[in-house]
């Protein structure tokens, strides 16, 4: 299987290939470039299932392609000089990244047709552009063999979230939400960017693998306990840890830089669907997961990444109650998500975190499309007080979104359980020895409650009751291309648990953790980055509640409890065939859940209400203090303006003439004086 | 010769140019660059030259003649290139043949004037870059203010009088300085040197005994001191660093499209340039000793400028601002003292004269339609210029740093360069101003999403239409220049570092 590797970067030239097309040839082209798309995510999809298959035959790869450029190092230890270079790591965790990755925007392709084109939309060849880099940007992520690269490729995916975000560029919302996932992004990815050169400038190299990856360097350094930039070594790897974190944080739509993603949803839902799912807000815990090694020198780091992501799940999942907008509630749904992710790899539960990361990219492409079939049923309304009835009149798009709901709401046996399910598991059995874990579980397990709450209530708003809207009642049909995307996907959101049936292996004793051994490297993996590499690292004390039996049991039955919990209580609230809003129930704690407890407000502030009136302060400075004095020198000493004021009276023509023709005969005078002739 | 060539054939064509007929001048002109433009990447492309040209480097296309005896000084016309002055020539050339191609819209009046001119700035800034003999390379110098006063004084905006003249005044008395401080630096190496030949005096001070002459009454090492931070300043008029910046702005407002893209591109890129051959080759010393206030400096130039950017209505004084930051990256390159810091200032040289080029073109070609500049006054014009806009989004970006593009590479090797640095601080000052890739991101977003995007709208009583073709192309071969640049920093960046490290070997010896 070696030659299979050696057509690696083919999986991300391929939707490289189809931005050039389409931003090029795509006005003349059949369907403005789609064709092209879903031929190259169709082609990087195939060869992503090669590499995992080749990974599968044990088999990996990491091989430096290219070198950007090279130099001095001048680092704190290691080498004295430093390459930046383009390379490819090919592991089991790559290796599955880049087929969720490339499957995800296969299908986002195909449902675009029935989306984009078939309602007439106009800039199509911009829109299939946007994609393709889209996913060249992701899929290079995603198997970038050094930290510079995935920072370089992280920031493209936030040009491309820019862009498609921006999508629809007429109106005054769509860029205004484009600028800000922008800009909260670059505010994160300024520490990243800060904490990549600070590693660089420490360890001198900049790789995730290997013996010469700067996760090993950290480690040596901590062993020898030496001095790293004036602090010791541990602290200095905490401190450039939670640097790159700022990116993660922001990317991810981590507390506090998750404003934009809600925002985000003024793009096209199919985009929508690619950043949730499989792209930008991947990108964030993916790269947690890439650099697990490096975290976990750091509990420090770890226990922050866990408390975040504990804070974050419940945080999203209390907004996402009284959200109106179908879109918007997903928006919140996958911030809470994430949230998840962080919690079980803050905890060290590797396993579960890049688990959830599989299931969640799966049911989210499936909610998010399964909203956009249900805005093409509903005439492009989102409202869901607006819709209601659709159960029948549209079964597939139900069926698979209540897959996708039972998935995204963590109920048995549906695959978001299992994953969901381990990450609290893990948390509960660190937070039996440390109380902080102990703190995000508990806000992890509560989010459970309101996510199913949330769910259902979008599900039996969208779906049950009557219409109650003239659309509602006479839904616009939906095609193939919609449909077989939504089919796939939501036989995912079923199936997919039964990669790591962790609950059931430890209660059976049975051994079918595959994605567990799969991420060990038991079928093929680099020795480093491996569960069990990281599992050695990790200075987590773990406990259990009588015997690991129970804890599995006890953890499990308290979030299905309260999963069931959450999705009864909307069954009670919003089931009636006329369901009505209860949110005044909720009095003044509605209000601020409903302006999402005014972060937005503040982070408005900060720019607009802080930062522009000083840069007006430093204008005004400018213009009255420095450059009242530039003025003043020049005015006092009349000398400059009455000697220029000379220059400006004579006629231009003449004194240019005669400028240029003086200075070449001082330069031959100059020069028959200087004998050169 | 090929150096006298360069020079000659764009002084040769400005003079044909000025008496040639105004309807063909523009294109005359534009084919008359082509040459040095061919020639100087000929140049590029057989380049051969080693090490640094100041500090016992192999010189590329070197010729040398004595010219005239000064007293105890010689001095000579001695020219040659090594991997620093290179490139910067390569941009001269390139931008050069741009600029004149996007000046064919909006120029139109004595044009031959006009173009005669843009080429003979073309052939003093070639001159400023290839010239190692002090004097030689003070005439080009010079004599790049003359024609640069004459195009934003004669083809400029409104206030062009007030903007040249405050332009031609601050960077001649910042000239002045300068030059007082040179030539106390040659007598007081006293008979160390016998000319003014830059590697001569280069040698006088790294490997030599460096000042030691009481000048003035003023001790050797305070001379040293003085002059160094006198020919500081006299730059960093040039480059321009905050406080010195004011002129930058009034000036690019006012100038025409082509004079700020050689203002923006090449010219601020003469202060840059000579502290880097001056200050930060020569006085390794005094480098060690000022480092933490001109990092200061710098990062102050970062922030401040992307400060004032922000409260900036015109598209124009945006970029202009933007400038004063990006230089700020610069000087922090350059204070760094690494081969990254110092390679990295150099690259970014390059680097923000392509964009800013390209920024600039842009915000001509809307401006040739709308006769605008004020974001205020236009929205959603990316509904009826969607390629020159997406150009504009394309720089914009270039200009935020995005990696694969030249802003990135330059900026990176910066940061990286300057985090290791050996002066105090050093983390927290790079870390500071790299504050500054929020702000631009800042300022320019903002800026795009109330000019280009939003529903059509233009406070003028313009019809807009799509821009010419010779408007864009000049345009595209800018940004394909920043995507190779980005992807392929080593084009340009290996011979950069061959000619940075003896600098550096210079200051640890």
């Amino acid at each position: 299987m070696e030659g299979a590797f050696s057509y690696a970067p083919a999986i991300a030239a391929f939707p490289l290939v189809a931005f050039v097309v389409a931003l090029v040839f795509g006005k003349w082209m059949p369907k403005k470039g789609a064709i092209a798309g879903i031929a190259a995510t169709g082609a990087s999809l195939v060869f992503s299932l090669w590499m995992l298959a080749a990974v599968a035959s044990g088999e990996t790869y990491h091989e430096t392609l290219y070198e950007w450029t090279a130099g001095e190092a001048a680092s704190e230890i290691g080498a004295d000089t430093i390459g930046f270079s383009f390379g490819i790591l090919i592991d089991p965790l790559a290796a599955l990244m880049l087929v969720i990755v490339s499957l995800v925007a296969f299908l986002v392709h195909v449902f675009s047709l029935g989306y984009m084109n078939a309602e007439g939309e106009t800039g199509l060849p911009r829109y299939y552009a946007g994609l393709g880099l889209f996913t060249f940007s992701m899929l290079s992520f995603v198997y970038a063999d050094n930290l510079l690269m995935a920072f370089m490729f992280f920031e493209l995916v936030g040009l491309c979230s820019f862009l498609l975000i921006g999508f629809w560029f007429r109106t005054r919302s769509a860029p205004s939400a484009a600028k800000k996932a922008f800009l909260v992004t670059r505010f994160g990815d300024y520490f990243f960017l800060l904490g990549v050169v600070a590693i660089a400038a420490t360890f001198g190299t900049l790789q995730f693998a290997g013996d010469e990856s700067f996760v090993a360097a950290a480690e040596a350094a901590i062993d020898d306990g030496g001095q790293l930039f004036g602090f010791d070594a541990e602290t200095w790897v905490t401190i450039t840890g939670l640097l790159v974190l700022g990116g993660v944080i922001g990317k991810s739509a981590q507390f506090p830089l998750h404003t934009w993603l809600p925002d985000a949803m003024e793009g096209p839902t199919t985009v929508s669907a690619l950043i949730h799912a499989a792209t930008m807000v991947a990108a964030g815990v993916y790269l947690v997961a890439r650099m697990f090694g490096y975290y976990a020198l750091s509990p420090t780091t770890l226990a922050i990444i866990a408390f975040i992501g504990g804070f974050t799940a419940l945080f999203a999942a209390t907004m996402g109650v009284v959200k109106d907008d179908v879109k918007q509630v997903l928006a919140y749904s996958t911030i809470s998500q994430y949230g998840y992710m962080m919690l079980g790899l803050g905890v060290g539960g590797y396993v579960a975190g890049v688990f959830h990361l599989m299931n969640h990219a799966f049911f989210k492409a499936l909610l998010f499309l399964g909203a956009g079939a249900v805005i093409v049923l509903m005439h492009h309304e989102q409202n869901m007080w607006k819709m209601g009835g659709l159960k029948d009149k549209a079964p597939v798009t139900y069926y698979t979104f209540l897959a996708g709901a039972l998935a995204l709401a963590g109920i048995i046996p549906f695959s978001g359980f299992w994953s969901k399910d381990e990450i609290l598991y893990d948390a509960l059995i660190v937070g039996l020895e440390e109380p902080l874990i102990m703190a995000a579980y508990a806000m992890g397990l509560l989010a459970v409650f309101f996510t199913g709450f949330y769910t259902f209530r979008m599900v039996f708003l969208t779906f049950h009751g009557e219409p109650r809207s003239e659309a509602a009642e006479d839904p616009h049909p939906v095609g193939w291309s919609i449909k077989l995307p939504l089919i796939v996907l939501g036989i995912l959101a079923v199936v997919a648990g039964i990669a790591n049936l962790a609950p059931v292996a430890k209660l059976a004793n049975v051994d079918i953790t595959f994605l567990e051994h799969w991420l060990d490297g038991e079928y093929g993996g680099i020795d480093e980055v491996t569960y069990s590499a990281y599992s050695e690292l990790l200075a987590y004390e773990t406990g259990v509640i009588s015997s690991e039996q129970v804890t599995v049991l006890i953890a499990a039955g308290l979030s299905l409890l309260l999963a069931f919990s959450g999705a009864g209580l909307a069954w009670k609230l919003y089931s009636d065939p006329e369901p009505t809003a209860h949110k005044e129930r909720l009095g003044s704690a509605g209000t601020v859940v409903e302006d999402n407890y005014y972060q937005d407000e503040y982070q408005v502030w900060l720019a607009e209400g802080v930062t522009l009136p000083l840069a007006r302060v430093a204008d005004r400075f400018d213009q009255t203090v420095i450059d009242g004095t530039v003025n003043g020198v020049s005015t006092a000493s009349l000398f400059g303006s009455s000697w220029v004021k000379r220059i400006q009276t004579g006629i231009v023509t003449n004194y240019a003439a005669l400028l240029i023709a003086g200075f070449i005969a001082l330069l031959l005078g100059l020069g028959v004086y200087g004998g050169w002739f | 010769m090929m150096i006298e060539a360069l020079i000659a054939v764009a002084l040769i064509g400005a003079l044909v140019t000025f008496v040639a007929p105004n309807r063909v001048a523009g294109k005359l002109a534009f084919a008359i660059s082509l040459v040095p433009a061919a020639i100087s990447l000929w140049l590029f492309a057989t380049f051969d030259g080693s090490g640094n040209a100041l500090l016992e480097g192999t010189l590329a296309f070197e010729s040398q003649y004595e010219w005239i005896q000064l007293g105890e000084y010689s001095i000579s016309w001695f020219v040659g290139l090594d991997g620093i002055s290179l490139p910067l020539v390569v941009l001269t050339t390139v931008l050069t043949s741009l600029a004149i191609m996007s000046s064919w819209t909006p120029i139109d009046e004595r044009e031959s004037q006009f173009y005669g001119l843009v080429l003979f700035i073309e052939a003093n800034l070639i001159g400023v870059f290839v010239a190692l003999d002090f004097f030689l390379w003070f005439i080009f110098w010079e004599a790049v203010l003359i024609p640069m006063y004459l195009l934003i004084g004669v083809w400029g905006g409104p206030r062009r009088k007030y903007a040249a003249i405050k332009f031609f005044v601050y960077t001649n008395v910042a000239s002045l300085l300068m030059f007082g401080a040179f030539i106390a630096l040659v007598f007081g190496l006293g008979d160390a040197v016998t000319s003014f030949a830059l590697p001569e005096v280069a040698d006088a001070m790294v490997n030599g005994e460096g000042i030691q002459q009481t000048l003035f009454g003023l001790e050797p090492t305070t001379l040293a001191s003085l002059v160094f931070v006198a020919m500081f300043i006299g730059f960093a008029v040039k480059v321009p660093v905050v406080p010195f910046h004011t002129w930058l702005p009034d000036a690019h407002v006012e100038a025409p499209t082509p004079a700020s893209v050689l203002l923006a591109g090449v010219l601020l890129k003469m202060g840059t340039y000579a502290l880097l051959r001056f200050n930060f080759t020569m006085f390794p010393e005094q480098v060690e000793t000022y480092a933490i206030p001109i990092a200061a400096i710098a990062v102050i130039s970062v922030i401040y400028g992307a400060m004032l950017a922000l409260a900036q209505t015109d598209l124009k004084r945006i970029v202009a601002y933007s400038s004063v930051s990006s230089m700020g990256y610069v000087i922090l390159g350059l204070i760094a003292y690494t081969q990254f810091g110092v390679g990295g200032a150099t690259f970014q040289m390059v680097s923000h004269g392509l964009i800013s080029g390209l920024m600039f073109m842009a915000v001509g070609v809307i401006y040739n339609a709308t006769h605008t500049r004020l974001v205020t006054d236009m929205s959603g014009m990316a509904d009826r210029m969607p390629v020159a806009v997406g150009i504009l989004i394309a720089g914009a970006f270039g200009y935020m740093g995005l990696p694969l593009m030249s802003g990135f590479a330059a900026e990176y090797f910066i940061f990286f360069g300057a985090f290791g640095a050996d002066f105090d601080y050093a983390p927290i000052f790079t870390g500071l101003a790299m504050f500054g890739i929020v702000l631009v991101a800042g300022y320019l977003l903002f800026a795009l999403q109330r000019a280009v995007f939003g529903p059509y709208s233009l406070e003028t009583d313009y019809e807009v239409s799509r821009a010419p073709l010779h408007d864009l192309a000049p345009m595209f071969v800018l940004l394909g220049l920043i995507i190779a640049l980005g992807v392929a920093p080593d084009l340009i960046f290996d011979m950069i570092t061959d000619a940075v490290d003896p600098i550096l070997e210079g200051g640890d010896s």
